[in-house]
C-alpha cells in the first residue's frame, strides 16, 4: 500500500493528496474480515441473517445475538468489530426514541438510516476518534396503515378519513446498508464481511425487486438467506458456525409488523435446505469437473 | 422610567408605586401542580382459575360532561398483561406512551419475543405493577402526582393468576377482586360474594367470572354518574390477552318503572 | 367583572392586581369547531374575544395556520394559544425542511398535545387540530384543558360548544359532501353564537382538501347567508 509511511494514513482529518481517507479505508478492512451479515428485502417483509463464527467451543449456544432490535420494527445486523456495532446499536435506539419522544410515532426506516449515516459520517472528520469498524444493515417495515398518534384515544369518522389520495402507496419493507464512510444506500439485497461477494453473487440472483408472482415471499427469503449464509461460510469452512436471523413483515404477516427472531421450526427448516442446496451445489461442481476430465481424455 | 427589562411589561413605579415581588415569587413551598381534567370513572376486575376479567367503560368525562364516548381505558402490555386505568386521560396517555417504551426496552433484551407470553424472562404483571407502584409513588413525592388509580391484571412469576392496584399516591393492594372509584363502593361487594378468599376465586370458570363482572358494570350504569353503557373487556389467560373493546351493556332492567307511580301514596 | 383584594391600590385609586393581569387577560370565549367530510376537513369559529364582559375585538381570526394544509382553532387564553401556536408552526417548518416531506396531521397533533401536557399547570388553552395530508386525508384531534389527546370524526370547542352538543350530535352525517358540511359548521356556530354571551361577530371557516386551503367569511348582518370571501 503507497500510503505506509507517507503519515496521511495516521488520522482521520487528513486526506492523502489524491484525495482519500486511508482511516476509513482500513475501518473498511476491518469489516472485511469480520463475520458474514446479510440483509434480503422481498414483496412483504425483511429478512436479516448473520454468520456467527463459534470462536470458542465455551460459549453458551444461541446466547451473545448479532442481530439487534432497535424499534419494534426495526433491527440491525453488523459486520466487523462487534463493539463498535454494539455501540451503534445504542446510538440507533437512541434516535428510534428520540424521534418517538418528539412525534409520537415510530421513525420511519430511511429517517433512522439517514440519522446513522450522519453519525458515522461524523467519525470520518475528527482527529480525536476513529471512524467505525462496521458497516451496519438496517432493516425495517414501515407501518402502510395509518399510525395513530402514540397514546391517542377515539377514532375518526367510522367511514374512514375522506380525501385521501388514492393509489398511493405508504410504508413497507425497507433496507439500508451503511458504511464505515457513512455512506448508505436503500438497498433490495445487502451484504458485508467476509462473505460478502459470494453473498451478494447470489443475492442479484434472486427476484427482489418486482411485485410479481415469481417474486421472492417471505418465507422463501428466510430459506435464501439461510442457503447465502452457508454458501458464503464456504470459504471459512475449517470454523464452525452458528446461523442468526431475524424476519420483520408487515401487519398482517406472520410477525404483525415488529423485528423478531424467526421461529426455531422455520430455521431449522432453512438450515436443512441450505445445507442441502449447499451440497448440491457442491456435487454439481465436482460433476462438471469430471466431465472437463472426460472431455480431454 | 425604568427601561430595565425586569420592568418591562410591569405597572409604573412612578404612577402605581413600587412593585410587588410577591406576586411573582416562585420560592416557598411547591404548589399541587394539577388536577384531573379529563378523566374515566371505575376500573373493575376479578380473578378466577386460569386468569384475571377486567373492565371499564369507554367514557371519558369533562366535570359532568359526557364529553368523549369512544375512550378505550384497557391497555394491553406485552401480550400477557392488562393495565386499566381510571383518573385524568392526559395521565393516562402518559403512561400508556411510557409502557410502549418500556416494551421496547423488553425487546432489545428479548429479539425473539417468540417465546410464551408468561416466559421467563418476560415481565409479568406482578412485575409491572411493582414499577408502576414506585413511578406513581416518586411523582408524588415530586409534588407532580399522576391522577390515576390502575388496576394491573396478568400473572405473576410462578404463573399464578395476578391482579393488584396502584393508585396517584403509591398505594397499592392486591386481591382476588379489586375496584376503582364507584366501583370500590358498589362492584367490590357484588364481586366478593363469589370471590371472597383466593381459594373462592381458584374456584370460577371463565364463564362465571365474565358473568359477574359484566353484572358489576350493569350495577355501575345504574348507579354511577359519570358512566357509559358502552365497556371494554379483558380476559387474561396464559395464553395471552382477549380483549373486546366496544361491549354493549345487555338485558338491563328498567321496566319495573312503569309500577312506580309518585313519590309516596300516589298511586295513578 | 369582579377584582380580588390582592394587589396595590395606589394613589390614583387604579387598582393592579397582578393576579388579574393573568387571570383576566384577553379570553377566547369562544365557539369553535372542526368536521371531517368526504374530501377533507372544516375548520369553523365565531370571531369575539373577550376580557370579561368587553369585546376586546369584535373580528378575531381564532383559525390559526401550522402547517400548509394543518390549522387550529384555538380557545381559551389568547396569549397563551397563540404562543402554543407559533412553538409549533416553527417545529413543523423545521420537520418539512430536514425530512424533506410535509408533516402529517398526527405529527402536528403530536407537538401540540406533548406541549399542552408539559405545561399543563400553566396554560388555559383548549385546541382543536384540523388538517389534511395526502396519506390520511382529512383529520380532526381535540386538545382539551389537562392535555390529553382524542381523535375525532368532528369536534367541538369552547364556552359556546355547550349549548351545541344536541345540535351537533343530531344532525352530524359522516363522509358529507362540501356544500352540506360547511351549512352543518355554520348552522351550529349560529346557535352557539345565539346562546353564547361570549361567542359572536362573524362566522370564518378553513376548509382544507387536496386543493390546499380556502377561507370563508360570514357575516352577522347577512344573516351568515352569504359568503364575503
Amino acid at each position: 500500500m503507497t500510503s505506509i509511511g507517507t503519515g496521511y494514513d495516521l488520522a482521520n482529518s487528513i486526506f492523502s493528496p489524491d484525495g482519500r481517507n486511508f482511516q476509513v479505508e482500513y475501518a473498511m478492512k476491518a469489516v472485511e474480515n469480520g463475520s458474514t451479515s446479510i440483509g434480503i428485502r422481498c414483496k412483504d417483509g425483511i429478512v436479516l441473517a448473520a454468520e456467527k463464527v463459534i470462536t470458542s467451543k465455551l460459549l453458551k449456544q444461541g446466547a451473545n445475538k448479532r442481530i439487534a432490535t432497535v424499534d419494534r420494527h426495526l433491527g440491525i445486523v453488523y459486520s466487523g468489530m462487534i463493539p463498535d456495532g454494539r455501540h451503534f446499536v445504542d446510538r440507533a435506539r437512541d434516535e428510534a426514541r428520540g424521534w418517538r419522544d418528539n412525534y409520537k410515532t415510530p421513525i420511519s426506516t430511511k429517517d433512522l438510516a439517514g440519522r446513522m449515516g450522519g453519525y458515522m459520517q461524523a467519525y470520518t472528520l475528527y482527529q480525536s476518534v476513529r471512524p467505525f469498524g462496521i458497516t451496519a444493515i438496517i432493516g425495517g417495515y414501515d407501518s402502510e396503515l395509518d399510525t395513530p398518534v402514540e397514546g391517542e384515544v377515539g377514532s375518526g369518522p367510522s367511514v374512514g378519513a375522506g380525501g385521501k389520495v388514492e393509489g398511493k402507496k405508504h410504508g413497507g419493507p425497507f433496507l439500508y446498508m451503511v458504511e464505515p464512510s457513512g455512506l448508505y444506500w436503500g438497498y433490495y439485497g445487502a451484504a458485508t464481511g467476509k462473505g460478502r461477494q459470494a453473498a451478494k453473487a447470489e443475492l442479484e440472483k434472486l427476484d427482489l425487486s418486482s411485485d410479481g408472482e415469481s417474486s421472492l415471499t417471505l418465507e422463501q427469503a428466510v430459506k435464501e438467506a439461510a442457503r447465502i449464509i452457508y454458501v458464503a461460510h464456504d470459504d471459512n469452512k475449517d470454523k464452525e458456525f452458528e446461523l442468526e436471523m431475524t424476519w420483520i413483515s408487515g401487519a398482517d404477516g406472520p410477525t404483525k409488523g415488529r423485528h423478531q427472531e424467526v421461529p426455531e421450526a422455520l430455521r431449522k427448516e432453512a438450515e436443512k435446505y441450505a445445507e442441502r442446496m449447499t451440497a448440491k451445489d457442491i456435487e454439481e461442481e465436482e460433476e462438471t469437473k469430471e466431465g472437463g476430465d472426460k472431455m480431454e481424455e | 422610567m425604568d427601561h430595565r427589562p425586569q420592568a418591562w411589561g410591569r405597572p409604573r413605579d412612578d404612577v402605581y408605586g413600587a412593585y410587588d415581588h410577591s406576586y411573582l415569587q416562585n420560592s416557598g413551598p411547591k404548589q399541587a401542580t394539577q388536577a384531573p381534567i379529563v378523566t374515566g370513572t371505575s376500573v373493575i376486575a376479578m380473578k378466577y382459575k386460569d386468569g384475571v376479567v377486567m373492565a371499564a367503560d369507554n367514557l371519558a368525562s369533562y366535570g359532568s360532561l359526557a364529553r368523549f364516548p369512544d375512550v378505550k381505558r384497557l391497555r394491553v402490555f406485552l401480550d400477557s398483561s392488562v393495565v386499566g386505568f381510571s383518573g385524568d386521560v392526559s395521565d393516562m396517555q402518559f403512561l400508556d406512551r411510557h409502557l410502549t417504551d418500556l416494551s421496547i426496552d423488553e425487546a432489545y433484551e428479548d429479539p425473539s419475543c417468540t417465546a410464551a407470553p408468561n416466559g421467563k424472562g418476560h415481565l409479568n404483571a406482578a412485575n409491572l405493577h411493582k414499577y408502576l407502584q414506585k413511578l406513581l409513588y416518586k411523582r408524588r413525592n415530586d409534588f407532580d402526582p399522576l391522577w390515576n388509580q390502575l388496576l394491573i391484571a396478568g400473572f405473576d412469576g410462578h404463573s399464578k393468576p395476578y391482579l393488584a392496584s396502584v393508585d396517584l399516591r403509591g398505594t397499592s393492594f392486591t386481591s382476588p377482586s379489586l375496584a376503582t372509584g364507584f366501583g370500590s363502593a358498589l362492584a367490590q361487594p357484588i364481586m366478593r360474594r363469589y370471590a371472597e378468599t383466593e381459594e373462592d376465586a381458584a374456584k370460577l370458570t371463565r364463564e362465571q367470572a365474565v358473568e359477574v363482572i359484566k353484572e358489576c358494570m350493569k350495577v355501575l350504569y345504574y348507579r354511577d354518574a359519570r358512566s357509559l353503557d358502552r365497556y371494554s373487556i379483558a380476559v387474561v389467560t396464559k395464553d395471552g390477552v382477549e380483549l373486546k373493546e366496544d361491549e354493549q351493556l345487555e338485558k338491563q332492567s328498567w321496566a319495573f318503572a312503569e309500577r312506580i307511580k309518585g313519590y309516596g301514596t300516589q298511586t295513578v | 367583572m369582579e377584582f380580588g383584594t390582592s394587589g396595590v391600590l395606589s394613589e390614583d385609586g387604579i387598582h393592579v392586581d397582578m393576579d388579574r393581569l393573568k387571570k383576566g387577560e384577553v379570553n377566547l370565549g369562544t365557539s369553535i369547531m372542526a368536521v371531517t367530510f368526504k374530501d377533507g376537513v372544516i375548520l369553523g369559529a365565531d370571531s369575539r374575544t373577550t376580557t370579561g364582559a368587553y369585546i376586546a375585538n369584535r373580528v378575531t381570526d381564532k383559525l390559526t395556520q401550522v402547517h400548509d394544509t394543518i390549522w387550529c382553532c384555538r380557545s381559551g387564553s389568547a396569549a397563551d394559544t397563540q404562543a402554543v401556536a407559533d412553538i409549533v408552526q416553527y417545529q413543523l417548518g423545521l420537520y418539512h425542511m430536514v425530512n424533506g416531506r410535509p408533516p402529517t396531521t398526527q405529527i402536528a397533533a403530536a407537538v401540540f398535545q406533548e406541549i399542552a401536557y408539559a405545561n399543563k399547570d400553566r396554560l388555559t388553552a383548549g385546541l382543536i387540530i384540523a388538517g389534511w395530508d395526502a396519506r390520511h386525508g382529512g383529520q380532526v384531534y381535540n386538545i382539551p384543558l389537562g392535555g390529553s389527546l382524542h381523535k375525532q370524526p368532528y369536534s367541538i370547542g369552547g364556552s359556546g360548544s355547550t349549548y351545541i352538543y344536541g345540535y351537533c350530535d343530531a344532525n352530524w352525517k359522516e363522509g358529507m359532501e362540501e356544500a352540506e358540511a360547511v351549512a352543518f359548521v355554520k348552522e351550529a356556530l349560529k346557535e352557539a353564537i345565539k346562546w353564547d354571551g361570549s361567542s359572536g361577530g362573524v362566522i370564518r371557516m378553513v376548509v382544507l382538501t387536496e386543493k390546499g386551503a380556502d377561507r370563508h367569511l360570514y357575516l352577522p348582518d347577512s344573516d351568515y347567508k352569504v359568503r364575503h370571501q
